[in-house]
């Protein structure tokens, strides 16, 4: 279980656009090791989904990942590897999982053929095997009538099931890490709570590791072993699941566990939000991404940008307050969840 | 499937229908008397006698009715314009040159385009990219007309290449006298070329963007298998409306073509009968266009049912 997988050191990506050239992720890092979740969770635009596919290396023009970056895969670094071996790489050793199944299937090719698709590129198996076995796999992933849904096309298929059969193209490769973008956002909540309990059940089948990008820490509280939260194409605060939910260290943490919305509200409670917007990643700010948003933002939090401070058990948080100059702040931090509500 | 086919046939009938009638009631109502050049000089009871023959002495609304059944039987009655010929005539004599012309150009015009399209597409934004471009807008923007007789006047005239003008006739008349058809052929299909290698290019650009692309990529798909696999048939949906208009166009003839190369073909009757008013013929060929127009209205609807799945009707039961 200790076994790294995938390890990303500074990755940084840009969009060259006309307007300047858009920092979307600046500076991160992280590793997956062998069979455990790692979810990368924030809001729209702060990156999580280009850092899914700069793993895949799938960053198209205008988009470019920078000099320095360096993702490694198994003890080989993806950005130095050949067209040939990308393609070998790509839906082999790693699959993806997209947002929007219906988008991201093929409207004119029936189901099974794609999820073969996979197998006869590979040279996994001849083609009629291949049929054989995409049928198995949407079998696996628990599609009834499985042989003959394979012959229908994705539009005949429902938004649960069309990720189903996502999955199940995923799967075919029999992958060592499993790229999840926003796997559920485009589904119902009751869809999303199948879909992620099958991901759980396929990871313990296979073994593979799973980087679950998604904005709903509520999808998270439940397969994740350990959660980056992003902010302006920076992770500012990571940690075991169990900390980032029960002892969270950055206010912008804070803030996002206050705005899942809860079972136990009123409807008199409004729905507790984080006021403003990120900041322009064309001209990202020198300081600290939240601080025009943090209700506890200090001068220094303008100027510079915090280090990460260690709390033990690989938690770590970037932001001023944790330095030993900071005024201690009354019930920010909780040491419960009670505390935090 | 049945069902639906059975329906699309009947309104294929109505919308003949409807066309015959709105021929006959706009050429009825442009001005004018289309025996009144034969008749000028002739006796008062032998114009009679000629306005009766071609019926022309009833009312209106009995010869329309009078028109309509003889053409349910397929008689679209004498040419006023040329005596002795009728529409059936005029077309076994004249449709086969300028069907083979549309359907060599079609053929040349199309695969080129369709080929220069995806080339275009996938070296986007490379000179390649421009120089396609720039050929599809200057062959778009030039009339046919300009670039036959450029054609004429140096590959045929000053390097003596080609025949000047002719058809080939007789046991050639479909497969031989290729020399003859080459610089027809090439002026007729510029416009396809140049239609058709950006729509393509358009379509493809489109496809490209779609998740579906990336979600191709992300399998470890290549290029060339993206493009064969996922891009092209989903590219073609656009292409499948456009393409048998063009054939429709095609197979009834230029009008500019046929005249500048002195091909015996149909295209020039077009606009020579509607000027003299000649009911028969004109009656003729717009229902014939019409009929050819509407069947390939339909088969482009079970065409698209093959290559888009979403469309098939009724689905599998």
């Amino acid at each position: 279980m200790t076994e790294t997988i995938l390890e990303i050191k500074d990755l940084r990506v840009s969009y060259d656009t006309y307007a300047g050239e858009v920092q979307s992720v600046r500076g991160i890092s992280f590793d997956v090791k062998k069979g455990e979740t790692v979810a990368i969770v924030g809001e729209s635009g702060c990156g999580k989904s280009v850092t899914a596919k700069s793993i895949m290396q799938l960053i198209a023009k205008p988009g470019r990942i920078k000099e320095g970056s360096s993702i490694v895969f198994d003890g080989r670094n993806v950005l130095k590897m050949s067209k040939k071996e990308l393609r070998a790489y790509r839906g082999s050793d790693c699959a993806m999982i997209f947002q929007d199944a219906l988008t991201s299937l093929d409207p004119t090719m029936r189901v099974g053929k794609q999820i073969a698709e996979v197998l006869t590129i590979h040279g996994k198996c001849p083609k009629k095997e291949a049929a054989e076995k995409a049928v198995d796999l949407l079998r696996r992933v628990g599609i009834p009538n499985a042989e003959l849904r394979a012959k229908e096309y994705p539009h005949q298929f429902s938004g649960g099931m069309r990720q189903r059969a996502m999955i199940a193209t995923a799967l075919a490769g029999d992958p060592k890490l499993l790229i999840a973008d926003e796997p559920t956002t485009a589904l119902d909540v009751t869809i999303q709570a199948q879909i992620i309990d099958l991901m759980k059940e396929l990871q313990q089948k296979t073994g593979a590791a799973i980087v679950l990008i998604t904005h709903d820490l509520g999808v998270v509280a439940d397969i994740a072993d350990r959660i980056c939260v992003m902010y302006s194409g920076k992770i500012v605060e990571r940690g075991a699941s169990a900390d980032i939910f029960y002892r969270p260290k950055h206010p912008y943490t804070v803030s996002l566990l206050k705005a899942v919305p809860r079972l136990d509200l009123t409807n008199k409670q409004t729905l507790a939000t984080i006021d403003g917007t990120p900041p322009d990643l064309l001209a990202p700010p020198a300081g600290c991404p939240f601080s025009t948003r943090c209700k506890y933002c200090m001068p220094v939090c303008k100027e510079e940008m915090p280090g990460a401070t260690a709390f033990g058990n690989g938690h770590e948080a970037s932001c001023w307050l944790h330095d030993p100059r900071a005024p201690k702040v009354e019930g920010l931090f909780c040491e419960t969840k009670e505390a935090c509500r | 499937m049945l069902k639906y086919t059975v329906r699309r046939f009947l309104e294929m009938l109505l919308t003949l229908f409807i066309i015959a009638s709105a021929t006959f009631f706009l050429l009825e109502a442009v001005p004018g008397d289309p025996l009144l050049e034969r008749v000028e000089r002739l006796p008062e009871s032998v114009a009679q006698n000629m306005y009766h023959k071609y019926g022309l002495d009833k009312p209106t609304i009995e010869r329309y009715f009078i028109t309509m059944k003889g053409m349910l039987k397929g008689d679209f009655g004498e040419s006023v314009r040329m005596p002795g010929y009728d529409i059936h005539q005029l077309l076994k004599e004249t449709l086969a040159p300028s069907a083979r012309l549309g359907i060599q150009s079609i053929l040349v015009g199309v695969t080129l385009g369709l080929l220069l399209g995806i080339v275009a597409a996938m070296f986007k934004g490379t000179w390649l990219d421009y120089i396609i471009v720039f050929f599809s807008v200057l062959l778009i923007s030039v009339p046919t007309l300009i670039f036959g007789l450029l054609l004429q006047k140096y590959v045929a005239g000053e390097w003596g290449l080609f025949p000047i003008i002719g058809w080939p006739k007789g046991a050639d008349l479909w497969f031989g006298g290729w020399k003859y058809t080459v610089l027809p052929t090439l002026s007729g299909c510029f416009s396809y070329v140049a239609t058709y290698s950006r729509l393509l290019k358009t379509s493809m650009l489109d496809v490209i963007n779609q998740d579906y692309v990336l979600a191709a990529r992300a399998k470890g798909l290549s290029e060339p298998q993206i493009v064969r696999r996922h891009i092209l048939r989903n590219a073609f949906i656009p292409i499948i409306t456009v393409l048998p208009m063009s054939v429709a166009f095609a197979l009834t003839g230029s009008f500019f073509i046929e005249k500048i190369y002195s091909i015996p073909g149909f295209g020039r009757y077009f606009i020579e009968s509607v000027q003299a008013r000649d009911l028969s013929i004109v009656l003729g060929q717009t229902v014939l266009m019409a009929a050819v127009y509407v069947a390939v209205v339909f088969l482009v609807d079970i065409l698209y049912t093959v290559v888009d799945p979403r469309i098939r009707v009724g689905g599998k039961q």
